[in-house]
């Protein structure tokens, strides 16, 4: 991450009433990165977002955009825009309009600037016609020739070229989120919130716009702040994925890194199915659970200090009974198309464990598992300190 | 079913043909003819209430009518609009009472309501009583003049236009008023682009609904203008009343197309059913 930070939060809290919703909360997002933050509804996270797009201030705390602090000022005077949960699209206007919308509600010193200032649209009009006498009228008319193209830049972009004078209400969820993001981006926002925007989609379509709209971040270069409550999906999209509770950063970190290393147990269950197991650290790089010794690497912990011990099911190895180091009897499968998800009693307690064979109730088998894939976490760690 | 209904539906289409269909018709005939009241032992084809209708006192009377009903139309739009946005944006509990307070007025007799305004717009009424009680001395006497008149059209049918624009305002999202905000619009604008286009179906309904009962109406004028303004309601009745029932029925007719067109535009804004009617 050698990129200039865009946003900085610096303890940020926000207060309903008696009830603290967002509690201290400091995070830097970088230039032109895809940066997620999850959690269970009620985390903090859509208050987090609604803070850095001006619908809500801050109790206490600074949101620092681009250098300048950005508490007190309305949402329209922020380099951002917001793709929202019900995509909150103009009824009453058709697609083009809806798009065009910001562009069209800007002064005229605003859009001759966003349009490359005056020189530059002067010499537009100079090379299409020398005769045509340079007027307000004219850079207007240029104006409103940029904003027809980028309305439909915008529109291929989202893929719904020629929907111009479609109204919404004839239009499908999917292509409604199309034209909300088509509405964002057309501004050309430095930082792009999108507030759940895919939670209203089928499965289908939402797989598909969840790798559109990460194509889409590589291509505009901008930074995409993302919230969901969908682990998967975070995954899926983000470069850096935040974890939120009770309005409290529980792990800031890549998807790959909060996977397999997760920092405490609501982590741990949150991101994707996991076993968590009482064990013992018996010395540098050996842990004992379900009474057995295990080897283990890159972890330092006091000898005979009590930890978490996190095993991923996928990383469960079924072996021949007699090669392994733990024996159990197979008590459910459920087969999940590429693998089967088998639960295994061992010593009267329940593991998850993803194989690609089958297996039957009630089968003896045996588990093995690398040094590398067993995560120790901290037992007693505090779950508000990162 | 579809039996039981029709079979249960049939007293009111017999009311609905004995009393509105026919008298109707019977008008219809009524404006051809010249009869004596509604006897008809004397009645012949005529055309003489279409001659009427070109007189001075009968066309000062339609542009009274219009002008009265528009003036009112748009003074309520206007403090109908005010009152019901500043309503929506309330941060009030129980904007349903307000709502209820608002409209209470038209729960009461119309004429008992009349008679009690036209009683304040005089010198020495109850009000001014007891403010010289308490030594204010100030009276008004405002009766029989066109501002009376308009003020207790105001006053009657403004919860007609409060109601429609305040449901219409309702049902706009707040995400929409947010996402003209991260647009870049101010709160001016805002309003301007956003909130009252989506409120002009309110505003229409709210509109139609002011004009139609003033256009019409004649109590009103007759108790507070004191007889000096006369509207073509008016000018209904007294034909009425005057047995000229051929010339009263012509009129009517053509209020009622007038009606007839203002439902249809209503029919055509207003597909959800705001308006009361």
């Amino acid at each position: 991450m050698t990129n200039k930070v865009i946003i900085e939060l610096d303890q940020v809290s926000k207060r309903f009433d008696d009830s603290v919703i967002v509690n201290n909360i400091s995070l830097k997002i970088y230039e032109n990165e895809f940066i997620t933050l999850l959690g269970p509804s009620g985390c903090g996270k859509t208050t987090t977002l609604r803070m850095i797009g001006g619908f809500e201030t801050p109790s206490s705390g600074n949101i620092i955009i681009e250098g300048k602090v950005f508490n007190d000022l309305p949402p329209y005077a922020r380099p951002i825009n917001t793709v929202f949960q019900s995509y909150a699209l103009f009824p009453n206007l058709n697609v083009e309009d809806n798009v065009a919308f910001g562009l069209n509600n800007r002064t005229y010193t605003y859009l001759v600037n966003f349009y490359g200032g005056e020189d530059q649209l002067k010499s537009e009009i100079i090379s299409e016609n020398p005769e045509l006498p340079i007027t307000k009228k004219a850079i207007k008319k240029k104006i409103n020739e940029h904003i027809k193209k980028s309305v439909s830049e915008a529109l291929s972009l989202v893929s719904l070229k020629n929907y111009e004078k479609r109204r919404i209400t004839q239009m499908s969820g999917g292509q409604q989120q199309r034209v909300a993001l088509a509405r964002a981006i057309i501004n050309k926002p430095h930082i792009l919130l999108l507030d759940e925007p895919l939670a209203a989609l089928d499965l289908k379509l939402r797989q598909n716009m969840q790798y559109e709209l990460k194509e889409m971040q590589r291509k505009l270069g901008i930074t995409f702040l993302f919230v969901t409550h969908d682990q998967e999906e975070a995954m899926t999209m983000s470069d850096r994925i935040v974890v939120m509770k009770d309005g409290i950063i529980q792990q800031l970190g890549t998807p790959r890194k909060i996977y397999n290393e997760p920092v405490n147990r609501y982590v741990a269950t949150f991101i994707g199915e996991t076993n968590i197991l009482p064990g013992t650290y018996v010395k540098k790089d050996l842990v004992n659970f379900l009474g057995v010794n295990f080897d283990c690497v890159g972890y330092t912990f006091d000898n005979n200090e009590t930890v978490d011990v996190v095993i991923r099911p996928e990383d469960w190895d079924v072996v021949e009974v007699n090669q392994a180091k733990l024996e159990g009897i197979v008590t459910s499968v459920i087969f999940k198309g590429v693998h089967n998800e088998l639960e295994v009693d061992v010593k009267g307690i329940n593991l998850m464990v993803n194989t690609y064979e089958n297996y039957n109730v009630g089968q003896p088998i045996g588990l093995k598992v690398d040094p590398y894939e067993i995560h120790l976490m901290k037992v007693d760690s505090d779950e508000q300190n990162l | 079913m579809s039996k039981t209904f029709n079979k249960l539906s049939r007293p009111y289409l017999i009311w609905l043909i004995v009393l509105a269909l026919l008298p109707v018709g019977v008008m219809f005939g009524l404006a051809f003819v010249k009869t004596e009241g509604v006897s008809f032992d004397t009645f012949y084809f005529s055309l003489e209430s279409f001659e009427l209708i070109t007189e001075k006192s009968t066309i000062t009377a339609f542009i009274n009518s219009l002008f009265y009903a528009l003036v009112t139309t748009v003074l309520c739009a206007v403090i109908g609009y005010f009152v019901a946005y500043r309503l929506f944006k309330s941060n009030l509990n129980n904007k349903l009472l307000i709502l209820t307070v608002l409209i209470l007025p038209m729960w009461s007799n119309l004429l008992l309501r009349t008679e009690a305004l036209g009683n304040i717009m005089e010198h020495n009424n109850i009000l001014t009583d007891i403010l010289s009680n308490i030594g204010i001395n100030f009276s008004i006497g405002i009766k029989g003049s066109p501002l009376a008149v308009i003020i207790g059209m105001v006053f009657t049918y403004l919860p007609f236009m409060i109601l429609p624009i305040y449901t219409a305002l309702e049902k706009i999202p707040y995400a929409l008023e947010e996402a003209a905000l991260d647009l870049g619009l101010t709160n001016i604008r805002k309003f301007w682009k956003v909130i009252f286009p989506l409120s002009l179906k309110g505003l229409t309904s709210g509109s139609i609904m002011v004009f139609l009962p003033t256009l019409s109406g004649f109590a009103i004028p007759q108790i507070l203008g004191k007889g000096n303004i006369v509207l073509i309601g008016n000018i209904i009745e007294e034909s009425f009343r005057n047995m000229n029932y051929n010339f009263g029925s012509l009129i009517a007719i053509i209020i009622l197309v007038f009606i007839l067109g203002s439902l249809l535009i209503i029919n055509k804004m207003d597909k959800e059913g705001e308006t009361l009617i």
